[in-house]
């Protein structure tokens, strides 16, 4: 008994190890958010350990990154940038130029301008912030361009074999055309359906599915206060607004709030962040059957 | 809070810049010691600002006051950076911070 349990130890220590050295000799790519993980971990396969650094609940767009971390991301062999504004903490860091690939690069004449804020502190006055909006993968088709700079940049740097990486892009390009096919279906009829988002990050889908979607700021999933309130009902019955998009689960008394203004609650998580074990495409699918559901009860 | 209200329907399709009037920081380093730069987007030179310095754990260093234009240099021996720094500038209505990683001074150190 006690030679088959050393023989037993000795197997999982020897698993154990081959794993590690496995991990180890493994190339590291880092992406910025899940969505280019996903698209990353779908091309590479097991030829690449891939990370996304961002802690769970944390928005990544807004993620702090500690000295280690930063440390970790600079030895990665790729690292994955979203470009158009997304994740604030690139520009505060020194990144290998040579590792990183901005996968929006080739699409940046599709990028849409928002001014979204003005606000005054200090002496400087009242003045407002412009920016790009960043969730560019919402749109599938943008998807796709940010999918084919990885299988790019894997190809070049050699980090897998070029004609498997050429195959799963094969792949995850039909996924994400039929993903664009469903929702083009879905959501056809939909443009004089006023919706509202509880945060400014579908503009790349409301685009790409002539879709008319204004935007508060609130907390992602949090409970509105009642100033938040008071800016929806406002806007709900200046655009005659029937459905309210959430980007995270909200609590129930939050929906019970917004079906009192009329509104119904959809949710539709980006894959920004680390969030419910769904798949972009299965949280996608559900959240485009939803909204065209919630249309057509609200054009009954 | 501050709130925003943006119809999709007005933005408008093209390339565009940073956003606009941010406080930039940007700190480079040699064998001898971190020069942190603090600047507006808008061009503006920062010329007042408190500079402060974290270890790798979250601990203060050093604060220093930014110079008038818009620099401030952090001596390597005066503080320990082992495990990277952590520079952090605030002019009282913008703050900013750059990352300098043990990597980072290694590489600049020709080590």
């Amino acid at each position: 008994m006690v030679r088959v349990l050393n023989g037993f130890l000795a197997f999982v220590v020897i698993a154990l190890s081959g794993t590690t050295a496995f991990a180890q000799d493994r190339p590291r790519v880092v992406a910025v958010n899940q969505a280019l993980h996903d698209f990353a971990e779908r091309l590479l396969g097991d030829a690449a350990e891939v990370v996304f650094p961002v802690p769970e609940g944390v928005d990544p767009s807004f993620w702090r990154p500690s000295i280690a971390d930063i440390s970790m991301i600079q030895s990665a062999d790729l690292i994955l940038l979203n470009g158009a504004g997304f994740a604030t903490w690139i520009d505060r860091v020194s990144l290998p130029r040579s590792r990183v690939v901005n996968t929006s690069a080739a699409i940046e004449d599709r990028f849409i301008v928002t001014e979204s804020i003005t606000h005054s502190h200090g002496d400087g006055g009242e003045h407002s912030h412009e920016g790009i909006a960043s969730y560019t993968w919402l749109d599938p088709m943008l998807a796709i361009a940010q999918a084919e700079a990885i299988a790019a940049a894997v190809i070049v740097r050699d980090l897998a074999i070029e004609g498997i990486v050429e195959a799963r892009l094969a792949e995850l390009r039909s996924d994400l055309t039929a993903l664009d096919a469903m929702a083009q279906d879905a959501l056809s009829g939909m443009d004089g359906v006023a919706m509202i988002a509880t945060h400014p990050r579908y503009q790349y889908f409301a685009r790409r599915y002539s879709l008319s979607i204004a935007s508060l700021e609130w907390d992602a999933g949090a409970m509105p206060g009642e100033d938040d309130l008071a800016d929806l009902e406002r806007l709900s019955t200046e655009l005659d607004a029937g459905i309210l998009i959430w980007e995270a689960q909200p609590p129930r008394e939050a929906i019970e709030l917004a079906d009192a203004l009329g509104l119904k609650s959809i949710v539709f998580e980006t894959w920004a962040g680390q969030g419910t074990p769904d798949s972009l495409f299965t949280a996608y699918r559900q959240a485009v059957s939803d909204l065209a559901d919630a249309a057509s009860q609200f054009a009954d | 809070m501050i709130r925003a209200i943006a119809l999709s329907s007005l933005a408008i399709a093209a390339p565009f810049g940073a956003a606009a009037h941010q406080l930039v920081v940007f700190a480079s380093v040699d064998c001898e010691a971190v020069t942190v730069e603090a600047k507006f987007s808008s061009g503006r030179v920062t010329q007042q600002g408190d500079v402060r310095v974290l270890d790798g754990e979250n601990n203060l260093l050093t604060t220093l006051q930014l110079e008038s234009d818009g620099t401030a240099l952090v001596p390597l021996e005066s503080v320990d950076h082992s495990g990277g720094l952590l520079i952090e500038v605030d002019t009282g209505s913008h703050d900013n911070y750059w990352i300098v990683t043990p990597e980072d001074i290694a590489r600049n150190c020709g080590s």
